[in-house]
């Protein structure tokens, strides 16, 4: 099992440039596309009916077909795609639309050799035991992992506050980590609570993007979660989506 | 010393009668013996109903969020430097030991200390920091090899105290450091291990070296005695009382044995005065004075407490250091000559300074604000006898630098505008959250933020203004197909005819109307017309409902009024609210505690993160980014005077009435922060929302240099090109074009393309950009 996932993820590393995430800076420029998020969009914290209503989603849901990884270049506005808004700027206020926001994320990040912490040697692949559906195709931060790990070896060992307490340490420091969300569902789901399961599984779907592995677990999640509370139609949607996703 | 007579009486056979007279007298001193048994079993039955239960009552102790140190980490050395610090890590050349660091450039190499966490134990060890920039470049042990991560413990930032604020720290008889118990022994009772309680070798030594004048060292009582004075007895000066003593120590003796006799003394002895807390046992001393735990201190720290214990007040190393000090190294030739530390080991221990904190506090009163948030939630869970005599460990989520920046900035900004008149009876508030996680990390309820009075931040429910104006807006941004950024709105003067008959009739800040705007552009400028007009034609309940969800609990009319913030909201609840549109949407109970664990470590309760999806991802982004135009062309403009444009930044002015309230609330990607200035009196002030509240909000986020805010794009939100007069649809070629974000399916039809590229835009996008960078 370990075997084989560190070369993979070794291979991971080199093809992503060793381009860890960095804390505040989750990947931005991928084809975000892949995936219909319209099932998320809920206007009150519940899903199922009123979601489907929408007109927004219904254009959503014409796109959730899997345009396959090539995907288009999504501009987001805090990709750094600084070069690309012409613009004149006006100083008349009530006039037209100034410039968009520009942000700059990369400018203010770690000034730091990145590959200097690649991929720590701990060979305890946390994703592999239990986490269902996450693979090598992850690569993770040298304090996120072993944060992972010591909430996998609480939680093997039946202490679910523990594995809570340190998946929570865990996003503290890496907060749009969906990796550390997804734990934190599964957690939530063996302490009982599929509602905060669902929640978090959700969470980890907003910073999932480009991860079709992830979220093919993070829905499968949601799935669970639902069956849980009793709504078996919404966990019926969320398989299909665990389903385009892959 | 009349006493020493008395306690033998018992044990004293009576003497012969051979007087008549005398037959009366034992008679009598029989009926004085049974008396006597009779104290004694009484006596007995306090000693040992006190002893053998739960002997302290201890203050709940409140600490801060443990520092973590991992490669990769945004945290400069400067910051780092002042947590060890006020941890009372010892600077040295090479760093030797648990408590010890050593700073080399931009190196720092210390041994942590260890401590139990809710999650488990964080064993001590060395540890190397390189910093580059304002980030930990890299983490490793002082061997080389990697560490991935690294909790320091956690700064003690106060207690919950009971009335008679007596406060103490436990320790065991085995966690104390080399030469404690011997140096106590020597100098307090050098018969200890062979007396049953009392003893009259010492006792004669001790009028004799009174007596012939002579230096005293010691005092008549043993260890046990003094421990049986402080431990039952009050602090009355009598023959009986002494009487008392003298008996209860023997009965303690009788009962328990040496270690647990000397281990209750260590923790009861008294070593000084702490304002309205009285300091007990070593182990708190330890902390108290050298901020460090007692198993760390060395002989001449351990010689300086023990020497204390004759005069807590008298030999107060912090206000008589040369007493303390004389004091100490008259400690040091006891251990000499008794020979319990060598000729050399005095020498070297002589040499050191005294080496207490400057610190006078320990942080009993310092951080009132936030002790108060977390008092209040733990009296949701807890009992007030459990939280002032358990000794339970609460962990919070406070970052004590956070809360030194937060301070700075209102003193500074204060400082700054004080020119103003009105400004001295401004009052301030300041509430410091992570968005990202839904913790509070610092709290001011008073410009006087070691006040502890009024808490402003938790319980000042002042008009919101303009602070209301994003959840209107998202109301209708949640309906894509009647509102995008670039809806047009009238900013046209209207007046309404409320259900009471009254005539409602807002006015902008300019008192002007700006005819018609881009929704956006009302948001940005804050202006009140087409906020009014935008919020009452999406229904005034329904703002309302928008506003529940972004966590306002508190309940308001739905007059139509409240759309320009009539409502009254305190500043941790404008936290909540912001903190919603700051977190995608999802919405986090506001926490300040993680943890709670018993006095021996272990888990007791945990205060779990917890989230709930409330809006849509993309209505949250387009909110966002139309909030981020309020700093980068409206009303928050300001922030880019002081902080780099390339930090992308979200928020919202608000001003009352009058400019009674002076608001802002704002976050980047990693740091929420709600600041409110006002009176008490609820009087005008020098300050709009802009003027006051913000500055002092640019002057924190400049201190505190957050990560740029980067919320990432839904798939349901599309960037069009579109016409930047018109709003409509357009290409990227076309002169005036811009981007901005619709939700799928909002967005206006593409325009034309322009044809070919035109040098003007090439030209426009350069100055476009140096604008920004400039």
């Amino acid at each position: 099992m370990n075997k084989w996932l560190i070369p993979a993820v070794a291979a991971v590393a080199l093809l992503s440039g060793c381009s860890t995430v960095q804390r505040g800076s989750i990947p931005v420029e991928d084809s975000g596309t892949a995936v219909s998020n319209s099932e998320r969009i809920s206007a009150n914290g519940g899903f199922r009916k009123s979601t489907v209503k929408r007109p927004a989603q219904a254009q959503s849901q014409t796109q959730a077909i899997p345009q396959g990884d090539t995907g288009v270049v999504v501009m987001v506005p805090g990709g750094g795609a600084v070069a690309s808004a012409p613009i004149s700027t006006s100083p008349i206020t009530p006039g037209p639309i100034t410039p968009g926001p520009i942000d700059t994320s990369p400018v203010q990040s770690a000034p730091i050799n990145q590959g200097s912490y690649s991929m720590p040697s701990t060979p305890s692949g946390i994703p592999s035991a239990n986490a269902g559906g996450l693979s090598a195709d992850e690569q993770l931060d040298g304090p996120v992992l072993a944060l992972l790990t010591t909430a996998q070896q609480q939680q093997a060992s039946g202490d679910l506050n523990g594995a809570s307490s340190s998946l929570e340490r865990a996003q503290r420091v890496a907060p749009r980590e969906p990796q550390v969300l997804y734990r934190l569902a599964q957690v939530r789901m063996a302490q009982g609570d599929a509602a905060q399961a669902e929640q978090f599984a959700r969470r980890g779907l907003t910073f999932a993007n480009g991860r079709p592995d992830l979220q093919a677990s993070l829905w499968e999640l949601i799935a669970q979660a639902r069956e849980k509370q009793g709504d078996s139609a919404g966990a019926t949607l969320a398989r299909q989506k665990a389903k385009v996703s892959l | 010393m009349t006493r020493t007579r008395s306690p033998r009486t018992p044990k004293k056979p009576p003497s012969r009668g051979l007087h008549p007279w005398l037959g009366w007298a034992l008679k009598l001193s029989l009926v004085g013996l049974v008396v006597l048994a009779g104290f004694a079993v009484y006596l007995d039955a306090i000693v040992q109903e006190k002893f053998s239960g739960k002997r302290w009552t201890i203050p709940a102790k409140v600490y801060a969020r443990p520092l973590e140190l991992f490669t990769g980490q945004k945290l400069s050395k400067d910051d780092f430097l002042t947590e060890l610090d006020a941890l009372g890590y010892r600077r040295e050349s090479v760093s030797n030991g648990p408590g010890a660091a050593a700073v080399n450039g931009n190196t720092v190499d210390l041994n942590t200390r260890g401590f139990q966490f809710y999650e488990g134990l964080e064993k001590p060890q060395p540890v190397r920091v390189r910093f580059s920039g304002d980030y930990v470049a890299e983490l490793s042990a002082t061997n080389g090899s990697k560490l991935s991560v690294v909790r320091l413990e956690p700064l003690l930032i106060g207690g919950i105290y009971p009335k008679n604020l007596e406060d103490r720290i436990l320790i065991k008889i085995d966690q104390v450091p080399p030469y404690l118990l011997e140096t106590l022994v020597a100098v307090e009772d050098r018969d200890f291990y062979s007396h049953w309680g009392v003893s009259p070798k010492s006792i004669a030594r001790a009028v004799y070296v009174n007596t012939s004048g002579g230096k005293m060292t010691q005092g008549g009582s043993t260890l046990t005695q003094q421990l049986v004075k402080n431990f039952y007895l009050t602090s009355e000066r009598s023959l009986t009382r002494k009487l008392t003593e003298a008996m209860m120590a023997m009965l303690l003796e009788l009962h328990y044995d040496k270690r647990e006799i000397l281990e209750a003394y260590l923790n009861e002895v008294f070593v000084g005065q702490d304002g309205q807390r009285a300091v007990h046992g070593f182990g708190l001393a330890s902390q108290f004075f050298f901020g460090q735990p007692l198993s760390e201190l060395k002989l001449h720290q351990v010689a300086m407490l023990v020497g204390m214990v004759k005069g807590p007040s008298y030999y107060n190393p912090r206000r008589n250091p040369e007493r303390a000090l004389e004091r100490r190294n008259l400690v040091l030739d006891v251990l000499e000559q008794q020979g319990v530390a060598t000729a050399e080991q005095v020498a070297a221990a002589k040499k050191m300074p005294l080496g207490v904190t400057t610190r006078g506090k320990l942080a009993d009163s310092s951080f009132p604000g936030f002790l108060d948030l977390v008092k209040r939630q733990l009296r949701e869970d807890y009992r007030d006898e459990d939280l002032t005599e358990e000794g339970l460990r609460i962990f919070t989520s406070f970052d004590p630098i956070l809360q030194m920046k937060a301070e700075a900035s209102v003193n500074d900004t204060f400082k700054r505008l004080s020119g103003r008149k009105g400004s001295d009876d401004v009052e301030a508030a300041m509430v410091v959250t992570n968005p990202e996680t839904g913790e509070v990390q610092a709290m001011i309820g008073s410009r006087q933020a070691s006040f502890a009075g009024f808490n402003r931040a938790l319980d000042a429910v002042r008009p919101i203004g303009s602070l209301i104006k994003p959840a209107v807006y998202l109301t209708a941004l949640e309906k894509p197909t009647q509102y995008t950024l670039t809806s047009w709105l009238s900013d046209e003067s209207f007046s309404v005819k409320g259900a009471d008959g009254q005539v409602w009739k807002p006015q902008n800040y300019d008192r002007r109307s700006h005819g018609t705007v881009f929704l956006y552009q009302g948001l940005a400028h804050s202006y009140n017309l087409s906020t009014a007009r935008l919020g009452l034609a999406v229904g005034v309940p329904n703002v309302l409902k928008t506003l529940a969800r972004l966590g306002v609990t508190r309940e308001f009319p739905a007059f139509p009024s409240m759309l320009l913030g009539a409502g009254g909201m305190t500043p941790i609840e404008v936290a909540t609210m912001y903190q919603t549109l700051a977190n995608g949407g999802f919405n986090t109970p506001m926490r300040g505690i993680r943890s709670v664990l018993t006095a021996e470590g272990e888990p007791l309760k945990r205060y779990p993160f917890q989230i709930e999806q409330r809006f849509d991802p993309a209505s949250i982004y387009l909110i966002q980014s139309a909030m981020q135009r309020v700093m980068r062309e409206g009303t928050g403009s300001s922030v880019y005077n002081v902080l780099p444009k390339t930090l992308t930044l979200a928020g919202k002015t608000g001003t009352s009435n009058d400019s009674r309230d002076s608001w802002f609330a704002g976050f980047s990607q990693d740091l929420l922060a709600v600041v409110w200035l006002g009176r008490d009196d609820n009087g005008k002030t020098p300050f709009t929302g802009a003027t006051g509240a913000l500055q002092v909000w640019t002057s924190f986020m400049r201190k505190a240099d957050p990560l740029p805010l980067d919320m990432p794009q839904p798939d349901n939100v599309v960037q069009a090109w579109v016409d930047s007069r018109t709003g409509q649809g357009s290409d990227a070629n076309c002169p005036g074009a811009v981007q901005m974000p619709y939700i799928r399916g909002s967005e206006p039809p593409p325009g034309a393309a322009c044809g070919g590229e035109s040098p003007a835009s090439g030209e426009t996008v350069m100055d476009w950009v140096k604008g920004w960078m400039n």
